[in-house]
């Protein structure tokens, strides 16, 4: 038990820490790094909470594919924070009294929270004991047939937002050469050389 | 089981499969072939229409609850693949001109048609939101499709930061809704919610909290003040083409949305949202009729104008009753009608290939190109509710809707709303006949366009004699919603 | 203190000495495999590779280590020296990390955890940062271009590499190692899913930046790629870090597709030869298969790679997802249905 909580407090506080450090943190680059420890430790807690299968899939998404996109983009755009750092100190105000009604809101909420009786019988599928199905296959368990309505449409949602990246971005630039493997692989002696008769005292 | 849901749910897989297999032509044949691709994704949208309105599946809910059909659905789908159909067929050879003959284009119309219809029949928070953001993003892509001009870029750039805002406010609200009722589902949602008030518990402040951020997330999306701010430059912005499909489909199926969740999960909530939509109303009729009067782009005109009839059809959810949603229903056909032939009118708008926005283009239109003048004509009498044309008698019903609710005095504001914005609709008429004659248009405009014009003028004009088919309709449509 | 022992120092002292079991003959087995590497492409090229320190030289890994530890570590002047420090470190620690989940025989594994397979594809996804943050903090052009092509290399492959392990899972039923070594009882996955093992194989040599993809290091265009600035200890760390990853893509495509520890036949000569003999032997052997490849290979382009990479192997690894799938759900024969 002593050990979980260990665990716990570390990733959880590393979490938080490397958060603020996110915000804080005044190179760009930095920033993202820190990002990218926040998750990884997020993907400890989930551990901690029973939950490999969405732990691992952080880790491989939004810390191997994600953030690497991102890091790449900052790294390459090399933004210039003294510009956006500009007026910080006039909008601070502003921001910290967003920020505390946000919190008061929240605050709101956490304390009133309750789950009405009657919705509590609807609320999803129990959870099927852990040491006789794996969260994976529990979760693919609703996934895959509850959920194949949603599952579906998120798919047209991430088909579309390719097309629509290509849309916009795609351009095709004239005057490339491009590559033909198949045209280089089937070309034979007979395209590329020819045997001529040369008559004598004549040449070509 | 299974079976039965994908027989619900086949007008959307027909036109989800359409899209990949037209997606799929397009890649292999290339731009060249936008024509061949425009004219499938019509017959797609037809096909769907025809699916729609026989519903092979018949009533009632399906995936796990997710998604819903009945007679209410129907109505707004049909209205929606009207629109959608239109623009699809006008875009035909709009898109050639404007040199933007991509054959992603018609596939991005269908996605958006896609997302439409699935947010009309979300029976489910989750579905709702995913039906949504299928079409906004779509809709997005659209609206920066000219990416090499800054103006259309802008455009898309703006509706995408505010649309994402918007998307996360509701889903802010959802989330909100889903903590303190504990489930996501319409019918679900429903019971809870009237049995809390039934043992006259006091509200959960949560709930309230996430039913006003659920109204804001989908007010931003029908554009209503105060959440219209993207609509004018949006509009302007984009493509013709993208803007009459912006101000038709879209706008009917998030009205749509928007009754079927007032007044399905949250009916018992009517007396907390009917202030915030008679707020909204109220707001979008005075600001849709007071700041269209100084606007010189008739795309601008029209974003004002769109927001004025956001107002009153809201008019008719605000009154909270069965006979207001059935407003709101004839309402928006009606709004479609107008605003189809409306915007088939400014494609037209073409001098030396090249279009013009501008109201004062319109000058002495009467002259070269009379019978477009009179349709112009007639479509903007029809807007500013002069009987006996269509535009009054959706205004009609919709304020008798809102007087049988006692809404007496939002009704009054909303006619002398009417009579303001019927000062700039008025001021075309005049441009069009009795201004000095500017150049004339090109005429090449394409059978289709005509087409579209001339269909929706005899609309306008006669329809008022089918009044009474489309209000049972509507009465059947809204009585799904209230009925179930 | 007698119950804080018994509850926490000796599962604790077991572990470290599990951990040690592995990394001690890791760790020489990677220093042996520099040595096989210039031995085996010496051999490739008629040369005789090294052969003066030691009996057949075979004390040239350490002389190397050796010399390497006594060198200066420099830091360009430039560098971002937190960031640049770190990045060996972590290509290193991940390297070793890895093999906590790797059953060398039934049960000799560290960490048998359920999700297995997506932890190693996890670690070695972020194998990437090892050299992106080491391109960028070296504040130098070459390592800068080196990072950025490696980076986009490793992902590209990245993708093709899951959907193949993807079709590897969907015919075992399980992410636990052990269980997909156990499921190729009666056939290897390499001969039902020949194509995949091949894509598998070939996107690992890219996803260790191995020839024919060794642009980011490219001698001849980019000075060494991301590592230029780096030098000693510091140096070393990647080299060892890479050399453990390579170790670790075989021994990945080993207990994917070559059966892990089983033997070839179930039968009399071969069953009784100990599990870790054959699981060594195919690991070996897939080593030797990538120094073959190095000595005989030359150098991909950027573009060609990358149409490889998205072109090819992606619409090849998807396709036979949606087959294999297809062709499990037909014959009635998913694991674990129910």
């Amino acid at each position: 038990m002593i050990l979980q909580a260990i665990a716990f407090y570390l990733f959880a506080g590393v979490t938080v820490a490397s958060a603020v450090m996110v915000v804080f943190a005044r190179n760009p680059v930095h920033s993202v790094l820190f990002l990218i420890l926040a998750f990884f430790n997020a993907a400890g807690l989930f551990v901690l909470l029973g939950a490999e299968f969405i732990a691992m899939i952080l880790v491989i998404v939004y810390v191997g594919a994600v953030a690497v996109l991102f890091l790449f983009v900052v790294m390459m755009l090399n933004i210039d924070f003294k510009a956006m750092r500009e007026g910080f100190v006039s909008n601070a105000p502003i921001g910290v009294i967003i920020g505390f009604i946000l919190i008061v809101e929240l605050l709101l909420l956490v304390g009133g929270w309750t789950i009405q009786a009657p919705a509590i019988g609807a609320i999803a599928t129990p959870i099927p004991p852990i040491n006789e199905v794996t969260n994976t296959e529990a979760l693919g368990h609703v996934l895959y047939t509850k959920y194949i309505y949603l599952f579906q449409a998120a798919g047209m949602i991430l088909l579309l937002a390719m097309v629509g990246a290509i849309v916009l971005t795609h351009r095709t630039r004239p005057g490339i050469k491009r590559q033909v493997i198949a045209d280089q692989i089937a070309k034979g002696h007979m395209d590329t050389v020819s045997v001529q008769k040369v008559p004598s005292r004549s040449g070509v | 089981m299974l079976y039965q849901d994908a027989l619900r749910l086949l007008p959307e897989l027909f036109l989800a499969g359409s899209i990949i297999v037209l997606l799929m032509y397009g890649v292999f044949s290339g731009d060249s072939k936008t024509r061949s691709v425009v004219i499938l994704s019509f017959a797609t949208i037809v096909a769907a229409a025809v699916l729609v309105w026989r519903m092979p599946g018949g009533e009632g809910v399906a995936f796990a609850e997710q998604f819903q059909s009945d007679t209410f659905t129907r109505y707004a789908k049909i209205l929606v693949l009207i629109g959608a159909g239109s623009c699809m067929i006008m875009s035909m050879r709009y898109i050639e001109r404007a040199n933007m003959a991509r054959f992603e284009f018609p596939i991005l119309f269908l996605f958006a048609t896609l997302g439409m219809m699935m947010m009309i029949s979300a029976n489910d928070l989750m579905s709702l939101y995913m039906g949504l953001e299928l079409q906004s993003l779509a809709l997005y892509v659209v609206a920066a499709f000219r990416r090499d001009t800054l103006r259309s870029t802008e455009a898309g750039l703006k509706y995408f930061v505010l649309g994402a805002l918007s998307s996360g406010m509701l889903l802010y609200g959802i989330s909100l809704v889903y903590g303190f009722v504990g489930t996501t589902g319409f019918d679900q949602l429903n019971q809870v919610i009237a049995g809390l008030r039934g043992e006259g518990q006091p509200l959960p402040v949560g709930l309230v909290i996430g039913l006003v951020f659920v109204a804001a997330g989908l007010a931003f999306k029908v554009s209503a003040v105060p959440f219209h701010m993207w609509t004018p430059d949006v509009y302007e912005g984009a493509p013709t083409i993208v803007t009459a499909f912006f101000a038709t489909a879209p706008k009917i199926a998030a009205l749509a949305l928007f009754v079927r969740v007032m007044s399905e999960p949250f009916a018992a909530l009517t007396d907390q949202w009917q202030q915030i939509l008679v707020f909204v109303a109220l707001a979008s009729m005075i600001l849709g009729a007071f700041a269209a009067l100084s606007q010189s782009n008739i795309k601008r005109l029209m974003a004002y104008s769109s927001i004025g009839h956001v107002g009153y059809a809201l008019v008719g959810l605000a009154a909270g009753t069965q006979t207001g949603v059935e407003a709101v229903l004839v309402y928006m056909a009606i709004y479609l009608i107008m605003n189809i032939g409306t915007f088939a009118c400014i494609l037209c708008m073409r001098r030396e290939g090249r279009m013009v926005e501008a109201i004062s283009d319109l000058a002495g239109l009467s002259k070269s190109q009379p019978m477009m003048a009179l349709a112009l004509c007639i479509f903007m009498f029809s807007m500013a509710g002069i009987p006996p044309l269509l535009g009054f008698w959706g205004k009609w019903y919709v304020f008798a809707a809102a007087l049988d609710a006692g809404l007496t005095w939002l009704v009054i504001i909303g006619v002398l709303a009417s009579v303001v914005g019927a000062f700039y609709y008025i001021r075309i008429i005049k441009i069009m006949y009795f201004d000095e004659a500017a150049e004339p248009f090109d005429k090449d405009t394409g059978a289709e366009t005509g087409f579209v014009i001339g269909l929706s003028a005899i609309a306008v004009v006669g329809l008022f004699v089918f009044l009474a088919p489309l209000e049972n309709a509507a009465k059947l449509a809204a009585s799904a919603v209230f009925g179930g | 203190m007698q119950e804080l022992i018994m509850t926490y120092g000796i599962p604790l002292a077991i572990i470290v000495a599990k951990i040690l079991a592995i990394m001690l003959p890791l760790t020489i087995t990677v220093a042996f495999y520099t040595y096989a590497e210039r031995k085996v492409i010496a051999a490739a090229q008629m040369r005789r590779g090294p052969n003066v320190v030691g009996p057949f030289g075979l004390l040239q890994p350490i002389a190397d280590a050796v010399k390497l530890l006594f060198k200066e570590t420099i830091l360009p002047s430039k560098a971002n020296i937190i960031v640049f420090l770190f990045a060996p470190i972590l290509t290193f620690t991940l390297a070793m990390v890895a093999w906590a989940v790797i059953p060398v025989n039934e049960g000799w594994v560290i960490a048998d955890i359920n999700v297995g397979i997506l932890y190693l594809f996890a670690i070695s996804s972020l194998g990437v940062y090892g050299v992106i943050m080491s391109g960028w903090a070296s504040n130098s052009k070459y390592p800068f271009l080196g990072a950025l092509r490696s980076a986009a290399q490793m992902v590209s492959y990245e993708v093709s590499m899951g959907f193949v392990i993807v079709t590897v899972i969907i015919c075992v039923g399980s992410f636990n190692l052990t269980d997909i070594v156990l499921a190729q009882k009666s056939v290897w996955f390499c001969i039902p899913l020949l194509p995949m093992f091949v894509v598998f194989f070939i996107s690992a040599l890219a996803e260790t930046n191995r020839t024919p993809f060794d642009l980011p290091e490219g001698e001849s265009e980019l000075v060494g790629g991301y590592f230029t600035e780096y030098s000693s200890m510091t140096f070393a760390l990647f080299f060892l870090g890479e050399y453990a990853n390579m170790l670790l893509m075989c021994a990945m495509t080993t207990l994917l597709f070559l059966g892990g520890w089983l033997p070839p036949l179930d039968i009399a000569p071969f069953n009784w030869v100990p599990g870790i003999v054959w699981f060594l032997l195919k690991v070996g052997f897939l080593a030797f298969v990538f120094l073959w490849v190095r000595a005989t290979l030359p150098r991909y382009r950027y573009d060609q790679l990358m149409r490889l990479g998205w072109k090819v192997f992606l619409p090849l690894s998807l396709f036979w997802v949606v087959a294999t799938a297809g062709f499990l759900v037909y014959f009635d024969m998913v694991p674990n249905a129910g």
